[in-house]
């Protein structure tokens, strides 16, 4: 259960995110105002924060500067409707932690407020990655698991890396493009889905179990199966 | 301004003439002068010569010859040049005095050369003010003596040396002259036309707020300044209410399509399972029209230009294997080849996240619209010192007469309109490319398509030329010969 601060103006939106968050057991505070949100996101106190980029009165990213400035760490997850190239760049610069284009599927906010959530500091991260039986050492770029070594392309292993990092956590197709290859828009032909399926046949076939599991509708999740 | 492009530009090229047409005046005018004044002293010359023979010859009738010889012995002794010569010789042409060799009498004005002076001496006078030709005069004398008088070119000939002194002097002072007081107006107006430049490269790197500096002094330069900033005044408004249009239908249309698919969401989770399939049908339709709509936001920012002020040299060699590396599995699941040739030093100045969307619309092209078997192949090179793309296929290709068209939003090959699409990945990576000055081309692999992007290296800023686009929003018919036009909606 996270407490989450929603600033967004349109109810429909609103409703919409509200009500998914809720159902996945979040506390959800809402704000339809820049001014109310951002006395509400100075207060602190919540886990994460996702706020609209245009708002009335006080816009999105001067909230999250603002935020920022006064120390808070919360983080923020930006919406918005503007497609623009320079949009994204605008809102990480300002302070953001991740940028969503408006419209999205719900499955895809919630994995990212999930990875927001649970982004660790970088000094923080591990060098070896368990998931199961399944190893992976990112000093030494390798892989292992049930004590046999798995040889990986360094796009596969890049791919098996972020998969990890975020075990247990839905990973969407988006997510992967953007934090794997860089892509920030969407690519016509089945890159994700080719590149996974040659993760699968190199961690999954031999081995029994499967540890990476396709979530329908929503993207991929790396977990030992309960 | 380095010294090179300073002997090509127009500075140099109007102070080179400024200086040609003055030199070449004052060359003119001296000439005239030397002329004129070398006629007038040769004049004078014959003159005097003929005055003096006047009055020996006076002499003679009033005198007799005694007086003659007496005064002939007294003028010969003179020393200053120039130089005088007298000859008296009686009638069977012995010399009674003077001090040239006999001649033959001949009456009326003569020109004797050095030579002629000094026959026995081989030309070399021992004083070199007897080194010039001498100007004569003949008078038969009325018992069959004969005179003559003489006196040598040394005036004329100082006169000449003097005025050709002059001459060089005035000609090389003349261009010294006119090349520095060129070069100070010349440099000053390179100044400001650097000036204009400085603030239209600029620009066209993004910043649209540049204007050019004016002095308020009312001259043309001031007027072309008033105009351009008049002009940059316009293009900025024009931009603005592109970016006002597009931020306008991104937010307005963007919204209720927002909302549209999270109603068609929350249907799809309350919906039995028939109704499922076609609920996501609709959200996939309404996928792939959102989608074209953020293409085409997308094409429309990346032609204003205004990336360009976020700008850093990137590596393309790093982008290119990136993203080759990206689709080679996709490719080999579709039984095509996908082989690179990849340069990795190789890097430009851009933007990293619009060049790997060229990149990957290029290599995806021919995976989409290729059959299986075909190969593809990815180099990048160094042509040049210039950074070079090159994406090929084997596959069908594209006939001549349409490879213009590709290039527009839109546009679509008959062949590839059953493939789903939306007909603007060639167009976005156009616009990428004229962001970047680099230009595409289309040719034919022989067989199949052949695409060319020619970049400029990253240190190559300076010489950074950016081809001239159309202006938003003006609709422009094709034109079927060039390949570099981009067509609006």
């Amino acid at each position: 259960m996270m407490k989450i601060l929603l600033i967004e103006d349109d109810p429909q939106t609103s409703a919409y995110v509200a009500n998914g968050l809720r159902e996945q057991g979040h506390v959800v505070d809402h704000s339809t105002s820049g001014r109310d949100g951002l006395f509400l996101a100075s207060g602190g106190g919540y886990d994460i924060m996702v706020i609209d980029r245009m708002l009335p009165s006080v816009d999105g990213l001067a909230i999250v500067k603002t935020i920022r400035a006064a120390g808070i760490k919360t983080p923020v997850l930006l919406l918005t409707t503007l497609g623009g190239v320079n949009d994204r760049v605008e809102g990480l610069e300002a302070g953001a932690d991740d940028y969503l284009t408006k419209p999205f599927a719900f499955s895809e906010l919630h994995a990212r407020v999930n990875a927001l959530a649970r982004r660790p500091p970088m000094a923080d991260e591990a060098t070896v990655l368990r998931v199961g039986d399944l190893e992976l050492n990112r000093l030494k770029r390798t892989v292992i698991r049930g004590g046999k070594r798995i040889e990986l392309q360094p796009q596969e292993f890049r791919l098996l890396e972020y998969l990890m990092r975020n075990a247990g956590q839905v990973v969407t197709r988006t997510m992967l493009l953007e934090n794997v290859w860089e892509f920030h828009f969407d690519p016509h032909t089945s890159v994700v889905e080719t590149h996974i399926s040659r993760l699968r046949a190199k961690v999954d076939r031999e081995f029994g179990e499967e540890l990476i599991h396709t979530v329908r509708g929503s993207g991929y999740s790396v977990r030992v199966s309960t | 301004m380095s010294p090179h492009s300073f002997f090509r530009s127009t500075s140099f090229r109007l102070l080179a003439w400024y200086v040609a047409v003055f030199g070449a005046s004052v060359a003119i005018l001296l000439f005239i002068v030397y002329w004129i004044t070398l006629a007038a002293l040769d004049e004078q010359l014959s003159d005097s010569v003929e005055r003096e023979a006047q009055v020996l010859v006076e002499l003679y009738r009033g005198r007799g010859l005694d007086s003659v010889v007496r005064a002939i012995q007294l003028r010969v002794v003179e020393l200053r040049p120039p130089r005088r010569y007298y000859l008296l010789q009686d009638a069977a042409g012995m010399r009674i005095s003077g001090n040239l060799p006999p001649m033959k009498p001949t009456e009326g004005e003569m020109a004797l050369p050095v030579s002629y002076l000094f026959p026995d001496r081989r030309s070399k006078p021992d004083d070199p003010a007897d080194a010039y030709p001498v100007v004569a005069q003949g008078r038969r004398l009325d018992n069959g003596e004969f005179l003559l008088v003489g006196e040598n070119r040394y005036r004329a000939v100082k006169a000449q040396e003097a005025i050709l002194h002059a001459l060089v002097w005035g000609i090389a002072i003349t261009v010294l002259l006119a090349a520095g007081g060129g070069a100070v107006l010349g440099a000053g107006f390179l100044r400001r036309i650097e000036e204009v430049n400085r603030t239209t490269r600029s620009i066209m790197d993004g910043d649209l707020s540049q204007r050019v500096p004016t002095r308020g002094g009312g001259d043309e330069m001031d007027h072309l300044a008033i105009n351009l900033n008049a002009m940059l005044d316009r293009i900025q408004v024009l931009m603005k209410s592109l970016k006002q249009v597009s931020d306008d239908i991104a937010h307005d249309l963007r919204t209720p399509l927002s909302r549209l698919r999270h109603g068609l969401e929350a249907a799809r989770q309350k919906a039995g399972s028939d109704a499922e399939p076609v609920i996501e049908q609709s959200i996939a339709e309404l996928d792939a029209i959102l989608e074209t709509f953020s293409a085409l936001l997308r094409i429309a920012q990346i032609e204003a230009g205004a990336r360009r002020a976020a700008f850093s040299d990137v590596s393309l060699g790093q982008i290119v294997s990136t993203v080759s590396e990206a689709y080679a599995p996709v490719a080999e699941d579709r039984s095509q080849r996908l082989e690179t040739v990849i340069d990795r030093t190789l890097s430009v100045h851009g933007d990293r996240e619009l060049l790997t969307q060229m990149v990957a619309n290029l290599i995806e092209n021919p995976i989409r619209h290729c059959p299986a078997g075909v190969g593809i192949t990815v180099e990048l090179r160094q042509e040049g010192g210039r950074p070079v793309l090159c994406v090929a296929d084997t596959g069908p290709g594209i006939p001549a007469s349409e490879r213009d068209k590709v290039f527009r939003r839109f546009y679509r090959l008959e062949a590839s309109r059953t493939t789903p699409g939306s007909g603007l990945g060639l167009a976005l990576v156009k616009a990428v490319a004229d962001l970047h000055g680099a230009a595409v081309e289309l040719s034919d692999n022989h067989p199949g398509l052949r695409v060319t992007v020619r970049f400029h290296a990253a240190s190559d800023g300076g010489a950074r030329t950016y081809p001239a686009r159309d202006a938003p929003g003006v609709t422009r018919d094709a034109t079927p010969q060039r390949v570099d036009q981009v067509h609006w909606l």
